[in-house]
């Protein structure tokens, strides 16, 4: 199931998912999108279904979650907390894996006097990027998980 | 070998919203300023304010910090 169980919007009061929460569920549907765009044309484009990842400009469109409307709280001290810590933790795994990848796996691909391709070079932007928002979109989800039992 | 304190902060939020004329989740969050999700996270004892959103708290129950939250520093052991 793609959304949390806990998810409602009947009006306004009983919305249980907060911004932070849709943020990251779209962020994770980009993701997915953009995933299944390239690979649906990878049989068909070859190296020129790379264009697919354009699709992740639609991330783009992720602060608009969080425009201010009078009189309503958008995100609060909670919200900042748990998007600080999502961030901090999806960039420290991140660094991990890019330091492992660029140290041993290159070498292990390509050769101690290898060359690495423009192409992958251009790919691994991408993917880092991938990365980087689908890792703090799941921390973010994993922080809120369960929140809403206690909702009334 | 020294054993970790267990620390705990209890809250009483949800029995001064019901003493406050059943107030709701989303009223005492519109009242203090917050999201209804961090309300239930209070109240689930899930997330530990800061002081400014405590002291916000009590303000809005209009009672005093302490009658809100209680502090306990537990037991060695």
């Amino acid at each position: 199931m793609l959304f949390h169980a806990g998810f409602k919007v009947m009006g306004r009061g009983s919305q249980i998912m907060s911004r932070l929460q849709m943020f990251a569920w779209f962020n994770l549907a980009v993701i997915a999108l953009t995933l299944l765009v390239v690979f649906s044309l990878l049989p068909f484009l070859g190296s020129r279904a790379m264009g697919g990842l354009g699709c992740l400009g639609f991330i783009g469109f992720g602060p608009l979650f969080f425009r201010k409307k009078p009189g309503r709280v958008v995100t609060d001290e909670r919200d900042h907390l748990i998007q600080w810590r999502s961030w901090i933790f999806a960039y420290s795994l991140f660094w991990v894996i890019f330091v492992l990848i660029a140290v041993v796996l290159s070498a292990v691909i390509y050769g101690e006097d290898g060359a690495v391709p423009v192409s992958v070079v251009r790919i691994s932007v991408f993917c880092a990027f991938m990365l980087v928002y689908a890792l703090a979109s799941i921390a973010i989800l994993v922080q809120y998980a369960g929140a809403s039992k206690n909702a009334e | 070998m020294p054993s970790k304190k267990q620390e705990t902060l209890a809250n009483r939020i949800r029995r001064l919203r019901f003493d406050n004329g059943e107030m709701t989740q989303q009223d005492l969050a519109e009242r203090i300023g917050v999201t209804r999700q961090t309300i239930i996270a209070l109240e689930a004892g899930k997330y530990v304010p800061s002081l400014l959103l405590a002291f916000r708290l009590a303000s809005a129950f209009r009672v005093r910090v302490e009658d809100v939250f209680q502090y306990d520093a537990g037991s060695p052991g």
